[in-house]
């Protein structure tokens, strides 16, 4: 554990600082809109009424519906993560603030018009130092409830601690898992602590406080703004796991060292298909690495069945992407991350296994058990029990996160098998070749808008340095390293690159 | 000089002020007596503009309050409320200072006028001055309303029932308290109060207002001895006749010990009034109350010692 918080201090850190950024900025937000906005509507109790309803209606919205819906609207990144902290940030605040603010003994209100006081000198001498401490509760409830929820801002590249839950859960790192939580729930106590002890400080310190605040973090956003400006920014985003941040990364590398303009920005594990599909389209992400196989069975609308054909897959890919959604769908790597069926290599040596066909023969021998999808699915188990005649001996459903130990315990004898997984190197397992060609072709390539395409020549180019690299073996090593070994994806990335003369050193 | 012209307030379960005409005179210390919803406290607040008449109109020296800032109104009227009503958030100085940092006071006459004002009301500045509302009694914090309410020489003051929630004490120093300053600042006081023996000591001019209505207004004495109506009667003779118990004469001191003397046995729970029918009838006869005789001197030499308006 201190190890890894050693190795990764600069990074912790800096996600810490990002955490506590998006923090502060969604609650001054959240307080400058929800306490005037209760100032305004201490006379008007329909309006009050109103507003808690709509922010009482917000909050019932879940968070990631909430980030779905922005994605479109504001892109990713810190923005939408912002956003979507302060819609739920206002209804505490707001809340306190006006039952504060209008639960004042009234015979104080009386006394004060009675001295004929002005506005201002009410609501500031009277008013608000009586409501204070419901509204610094307000603002604790809201800022405990914005630091737990900014983890959420991870999974939009929002980044923060958050990132290292998700990578924890992922790559079943618990380290990284326990630094995200731990980190995030002391951030969370000590704002509690230290807004309860602002609490007793006096209205004038506290709008000092605040004011201050405001005017840093809007310089700092300004200047980082500015200094960005100056190179031109791609995003490169890729789905939940170890194998597309290794993928991102080796992008990211080699666009760099052909551009030194181009700044690229990562976005790991940023969502499941569909949510990246939708980004790309909008425009928020400019890169995402896909799977040829994914594409003509989620992506595009197809009636052919899908070819097992690597090339003739890829090309029609290409051609209904170009033309249903105008995308750019770059050359793939050589690897690919097909569905297969895997056994022990010293079963595979005992009883002569390379492919499935050989299989055939001794198949009621062995025992099978298949992820509950692929038990069912026609491209899974049963069309392939008719394509190759496979019988086992038996043949049962099992969690897709036991199945490899369970074949390396000797529980079993078959399971099926991503190609590219790393258990397969860390349990010894082989993959037998698809002689007949029945699962689809899962084979990686860039995906872009054809206009960033077109815009971006020197990028497409840098990207297709990787066409027809890596093989099925070297990725399925990379992914034992970052998943299994817990080694840096960006690291893997660049080792990779420089040992096949992609960038220099 | 407050005038209130064909007054009446409207409310949509009723009338609560009904087409009301009073003339209160600068300098007196006038009282509005009346049972809970009788329309006083509503009459009180017309006067600073925080309850507004639905017809008719109010005048301070001639001027139509309606015409006048509201604001600059209420920096020349004072205000003391139940419960002294003071901001918790601010000391007893800042409290206190209220109106005259509305009236742009620089900080040393403050100080100077504050100090004067609380030694006035027999609290001493340097240990109440920084004190928090929260650190005073009730009698302590009533006080400070009232030297809020006069720091900055208002035309009028206005007191709203001040001593309703007070212990009996403090009530009879504060009510003191107020008829001396009454006395000491040519002010109009205008003040509130349920309870009539309080109106009937304050008082040098009161209206006694039922269901809205304006029953009667007049000085105590003419208001006692010539009540208006079977009301005004009614809610003076309440109080008086009930209110004293032959036991109140003995523990003013009336009275000796049991001698030998022939002396009619009363209960200590029977009043003056049937002491007074008893004399009337045998005069120089002698009574005895658990073992203390009361001679018929001891009745007038009692009566003498009530303020006025307790007796008819």
């Amino acid at each position: 554990m201190i190890e890894y918080l050693q190795k990764n201090a600069g990074e912790i850190i800096t996600a810490l600082g990002q955490h506590i950024y998006i923090s502060v900025i969604a609650a001054v937000i959240a307080i400058a809109i929800a306490v005037p906005l209760a100032i305004v509507l201490i006379d008007h109790p329909k309006g009050g009424e109103l507003v808690s309803q709509i922010a009482g209606v917000i909050q019932t919205i879940p968070s990631l519906a909430i980030l779905g819906l922005l994605i479109p609207l504001v892109g990713i990144g810190t923005l939408p993560a912002i956003i979507a902290l302060v819609l739920y940030a206002i209804m505490p605040i707001f809340q306190n603030s006006y039952s504060g603010l209008t639960n004042i003994d009234p015979i104080l209100i009386e006394a004060a018009d009675a001295f004929g006081v002005s506005k201002r000198f009410k609501l500031f001498r009277v008013q608000l130092p009586l409501a204070l401490p419901m509204i610094i509760s307000g603002i604790r409830i809201a800022v405990v409830l914005i630091i737990g929820t900014t983890t959420l801002a991870a999974l939009i590249g929002g980044g923060g601690l958050g990132t290292y839950i998700l990578v924890g859960i992922q790559t079943n790192d618990d380290h990284a898992l326990v630094v995200g939580a731990v980190l995030s729930a002391l951030l969370a106590l000590l704002a509690n602590a230290i807004i309860k002890i602002l609490g007793r400080v006096s209205l004038k310190k506290i709008v000092i406080v605040i004011g201050t605040l405001l005017i840093m973090f809007g310089g700092y956003t300004i200047t980082t703004k500015l200094l960005a400006q100056r190179t031109q920014t791609i995003t490169i985003a890729g789905k939940m796991g170890g194998e597309p941040e290794i993928l991102i990364n080796m992008y990211k590398d080699l666009i760099e060292a052909n551009n030194p303009n181009v700044n690229v920005e990562l976005k790991p594990n940023f969502g499941g298909t569909s949510f990246l599909f939708k980004a790309l389209n909008s425009g928020k992400v400019d890169i995402y690495p896909e799977f040829t196989g994914t594409v003509m069975q989620s992506l595009v609308q197809t009636s052919d069945k899908v070819s097992h054909n690597p090339q003739k897959s890829y090309q029609e890919a290409k051609r209904l992407l170009q033309k249903q959604f105008g995308l750019s769908y770059l050359k793939p790597m050589k690897y690919e991350n097909n569905y297969a069926l895997a056994v022990r290599s010293d079963d595979a040596k005992k009883y002569k296994l390379s492919t499935l066909s050989n299989l055939t023969k001794v198949s009621d021998q062995l025992t099978a058990a298949f992820d509950p999808d692929f038990y069912q699915q026609s491209d899974g188990y049963p069309g392939l029990k008719m394509t190759y005649g496979i019988e086992f001996l038996s043949v049962k459903t099992m969690e897709p996160a036991l199945r490899y130990q369970a074949l390396a315990n000797r529980k079993i004898d078959v399971t099926d098998a991503y190609t590219t997984d790393p258990q397969l190197r860390q349990y010894n397992l082989t993959t037998l070749k698809d002689d007949h060609g029945f699962f689809p072709s899962y084979q990686g390539a860039p995906l872009m808008k054809t206009s960033f395409a077109k815009k971006n020549p020197q990028i497409v180019k840098s990207l297709n340095q990787l066409a027809d690299k890596i093989s099925t073996r070297e990725m399925q090593e990379m992914n034992y390293q970052v998943s299994v070994k817990h080694r840096k994806a960006a690291v893997v990335a660049n080792e990779y690159l420089i040992k096949h003369k992609l960038i220099e050193q | 000089m407050i005038e209130f012209k064909n007054v009446s307030k409207e409310y949509e379960q009723g009338i609560a002020l009904g087409n009301l005409n009073l003339k209160i005179e600068a300098g007196e210390l006038f009282v509005l007596v009346g049972p809970s919803g009788s329309g006083k406290t509503t009459l009180l607040k017309m006067i600073n503009g925080l309850n507004k008449p639905t017809h008719g109109e109010i005048l301070i020296a001639g001027q139509n309050i309606i015409k006048s800032d509201i604001n600059e109104l209420r920096h020349n009227i004072g205000y003391v409320l139940q419960s002294g009503a003071l901001f918790p958030n601010m000391t007893v100085e800042q409290n206190a200072a209220i109106q005259l940092d509305l009236l742009g006071w620089n900080d040393e006459k403050k100080y100077q006028r504050i100090s004067e004002l609380m030694t006035r009301v027999g609290l001493d500045p340097t240990t109440f001055l920084q004190r928090m509302p929260s650190e005073l009694s009730g009698g302590e914090a009533q006080r400070v309303g009232i030297v809020r309410a006069l720091a900055g020489q208002p035309n009028i003051v206005l007191m709203d029932e001040p001593f309703s929630a007070l212990d009996p004490i403090s009530r009879v120093q504060l009510q003191e308290l107020v008829m001396e300053l009454h006395r000491e600042i040519e002010t109009t006081f205008v003040f509130v109060t349920h309870d009539m023996q309080e109106a009937l000591k304050l008082a040098d001019r009161l209206a006694v207002l039922h269901h809205g209505e304006l029953q009667q207004v007049g000085r105590p004495q003419e208001i006692l001895a010539h009540p208006a109506n079977q009301y005004v009667k009614n809610f003076f003779d309440n109080d008086t006749s009930v209110a004293i118990f032959l036991q109140q004469v003995i523990d003013a001191g009336f009275g000796v010990r049991q001698t030998n003397e022939v002396a009619i046995p009363m209960g200590d729970d029977q009043t003056i009034f049937d002491w007074s029918r008893e004399i009337n009838d045998h005069p120089d006869q002698l009574i005895v109350v658990d073992n203390i005789i009361l001679r018929s001197e001891d009745l007038v030499n009692y009566m003498a010692t009530l303020r006025v308006g307790v007796i008819k």
